[in-house]
């Protein structure tokens, strides 16, 4: 890929030393540049502020463009093209920059318009087709004129009756002039729903919940200009019913109030993926950065325990974060650096897509190293003076993560993978969720949330610690004694674990997982007559369950009733007989 | 330079119609309009680009209601833009008894062109008027404003 690259600066060089000879003009050579690397963005009903395709358009701007495209501030990309080449890539050269401010202090000569390539007609309607499903917010939401930026969750449930297979997204900001970038993920569960119920007017304003998540591997989002590719049919990601669109859009105010009504465009597939993508995320959150610190660095490293493509990559900062890089160190010993960017502006949320994935073989440690600036000399600093800053998902707080996205070599590989790397999120979320509680001690859900993650990592101690928290919080839940019973039992304290299913019943009786869970500790316990009379109850409360009469079956056969174990695996048969379906 | 009687100072904001830094400070001269019209500040927008016609710049002042208290000026010809020294929308010019006592930003919060801050850390057309009004001379006279260029604005050949 060097190849490409060196043989396009050399076109570039050439086309500029024919330019020496001759006064540059727009028709030969500015209006190509504009078509190539500014007009898909800056076209009329474009997501740039004004369009730039035609001789008058370009020279109303002349003096911007000449001093944007010398700071590299135009066209948008931050990250540096000789780690890509990626998709969407088209930086100036040198010698593109050099001319078009040749250009603009030569007289912003016309030129022959002949000579201007055509230009070209920018699709109203989807870029990637007409969708298979179009959603969209029921209302507007209102953008207030003044203020600093704005970020807003708006959650859109998918009218989806079975299982598809998801090729592509577009999104389709609504309002181009204030939607600065949209961050996208799946909900399965109704949470975010309830969180975008509870807040009047279309939205939440708030944090997006760990149950929103990326699906299968697969990055979803938009930054202006760019519409990620329709994948392969092979590598299409799973779409339930009852799954909503967690969408959260970074807005900008104008000056004015403006409206606001995304859409989202969905391309389904009706096969199912051969492949699939992992997910791998890089990154801390005991980020802790002492007001005025100027330097301030977080790392962090994962060795791939298999071979694996690499396919894309999305570094995540808030606004301290000025130095954001990315590396690959191959077993060999050589290194990839697979992203750098030197400057970084949290207004321009890429992801990173390789034009050609590349392999990296199991043993390569990818590395990240992002370095902050928490004093006055930052200024997109929030804070001023500057305060103490630490994790969060908040744009005050301070983020550093490293997304990248990879292809195991086949479905074996993709959960060793998984099993490998979830241990090390679970870890750092957990540290995450700590943070959090601290600021919100009396939020229950956070405690819940930490628990969970303890369990999963075997640390019942603190999982107890937390379901005990939320328990405080709410002590007439018989769910919240529940989850206290469940971490005491996986901790082996039964005892305690008895006493809290036991308060759980009190609150409701009529609590099938409690019942079953104060019997199977009976059932250890050898205490047969009071695990039969718990089962029994399950039984009674959930009479269509297999696995209710398959526990009451075994409980009668350890108590040394063969009989009634007999009896009532008879009814578990006759049960499965009438739950199968008709041949 | 004619200012009505009463008039304590007269403060020119060059705009542009479709300059979305201009457009983003809107409501801040609002705000600095609620504070000052009554203590006989005058507000004057400035259209230096030929492009933005009369009837742009009615639907412009509408739209980012700017209301009865702030005039809007074309100036195709830039007399106004040399006359303060203009060189980017938004950019602001304070005049006193017909002399020009300040230009430059109105706050800090754009550093550069794609650089801002949250929220400015000086409020420089505020703290000038502060000084003009209570007699004191203004502290900073000339600061540098960050925006769309005035030089882009002239008249071209159709």
């Amino acid at each position: 890929m060097k190849f490409v690259v060196a043989s396009i600066l050399v076109v570039s060089v050439a086309a500029a030393a024919d330019g020496l000879a001759q006064e540059p003009t727009y028709a030969r050579d500015i209006a190509p540049l504009a078509a190539d690397r500014c007009t898909m963005c800056h076209h009329a009903g474009g997501s740039a502020p004004f369009g730039l395709t035609t001789y008058s358009d370009v020279k109303r701007h002349a003096t911007q463009i000449a001093q944007v495209t010398r700071a590299r501030l135009m066209p948008p990309w931050k990250a540096d093209p000789a780690d890509g080449p990626f998709v969407g890539q088209h930086p100036l050269t040198d010698a593109e920059i050099a001319l078009i401010d040749r250009w603009v202090t030569g007289g912003e000569a016309e030129g022959n318009i002949s000579d201007a390539p055509r230009v070209q007609r920018w699709p109203d309607g989807w870029q990637l087709g007409t969708p298979d499903l179009v959603v969209s917010i029921p209302t507007p939401y209102t953008l207030q004129a003044s203020g600093t930026d704005v970020f807003r969750i708006f959650v859109i449930p998918l009218p989806v009756d079975r299982t598809r297979f998801v090729r592509g997204l577009e999104f389709r900001p609504g309002n181009a002039r204030v939607v600065h970038h949209a961050n996208i993920r799946l909900d399965r569960t109704p949470a975010s729903r309830q969180l975008d119920d509870a807040d009047p007017g279309p939205g939440y304003s708030g944090l997006m919940l760990r149950s929103a998540q990326y699906p299968d591997g697969h990055f979803l989002g938009w930054t202006p200009g760019q519409i990620a590719p329709l994948v392969p049919k092979g590598l299409a990601w799973r779409l339930d019913p009852h799954t909503d669109l967690v969408v959260e859009i970074h807005m900008q105010p104008s000056g004015k109030d403006e409206s606001v009504q995304p859409s989202i465009g969905l391309y389904f597939s009706d096969e199912p993926p051969t492949a699939t993508p992992a997910m791998l995320r890089l990154g801390r959150q005991n980020i802790d950065i002492p007001a005025g610190t100027s330097r301030y660095t977080v790392t962090d490293s994962y060795v791939l325990p298999v071979d694996v493509d690499v396919e894309a990559v999305q570094p995540h900062a808030h606004y301290r974060a000025r130095d954001v890089r990315g590396t690959a160190t191959l077993p060999d010993g050589s290194t990839r650096t697979l992203i750098h960017i030197r400057d970084w502006d949290f207004r321009w949320q890429h992801v990173y897509r390789y034009v050609e994935p590349f392999a990296l073989p199991k043993g390569t440690t990818l590395a990240m190293e992002y370095t902050y600036d928490n004093s006055t000399s930052n200024v997109r600093n929030p804070e001023h003076p500057p305060k103490r800053a630490r994790w969060g998902q908040r744009s005050s707080d301070e983020m550093g993560d490293l997304w990248v996205q990879v292809l195991p070599r086949s479905e074996d590989d993709l959960v060793k993978l998984v099993r490998d790397f979830r241990p090390k999120v679970a870890a750092e979320d957990a540290i995450g969720c700590e943070m959090e509680i601290e600021r919100h001690p009396s939020d229950g859900a956070l405690h819940d949330d930490a628990a969970m993650l303890y369990l999963e990592l075997s640390r019942f101690e603190d999982a107890i610690r937390h379901f005990r928290a939320a328990l405080a919080l709410k002590p007439d839940s018989a769910v919240a004694h529940y989850n206290v019973g469940t971490a005491l039992t996986l901790a082996r304290r039964l005892d305690e674990a008895a006493q809290e299913y036991q308060a759980a019943l009190r609150i409701d009786p009529d609590y099938p997982k409690a019942h079953n869970n104060l019997a199977s500790i009976w059932l250890s316990q050898q205490k047969y007559d009071d695990a039969i009379r718990e089962f029994e109850i399950v039984v009674r409360l959930q009479p269509d369950s297999i696995s209710a009469l398959e526990n009451l079956a075994a409980a009668y056969a350890a108590a040394g009733q063969p009989d009634r174990a007999a009896e009532i695996r008879a009814r578990r048969d006759t049960l499965l007989r009438q739950k199968r379906p008709p041949e | 330079m004619q200012a009505p009687a009463g008039t304590a100072a007269i403060v020119y904001i060059f705009t542009s119609t479709e300059c979305p830094i201009s457009n983003r400070y809107a409501p801040e001269v609002r705000r600095l309009v609620d504070t000052f019209a009554s203590q006989g500040v005058r507000f004057r927008l400035v259209y230096p680009d030929p492009a933005d016609t009369p009837d742009a710049i009615r639907e412009h002042v509408a739209s980012f209601a700017y209301g009865e208290r702030t005039e809007a000026f074309r100036d195709p010809e830039h007399a106004l833009v040399k006359l303060a020294h203009a060189t980017v929308t938004p950019e602001a010019a304070v005049f006193v008894n017909g002399r020009l006592l300040y230009h430059g930003r109105i706050d800090d919060r754009v550093v550069d062109l794609g650089v801002e801050r949250p929220a400015p850390t000086v409020h420089d057309l505020g703290d000038a008027l502060t000084a003009i009004l209570a007699g004191r001379p203004v502290a900073h006279a000339e600061t540098q404003a960050v925006g769309c260029y005035i030089a882009d604005f002239k008249p071209w050949k159709q």
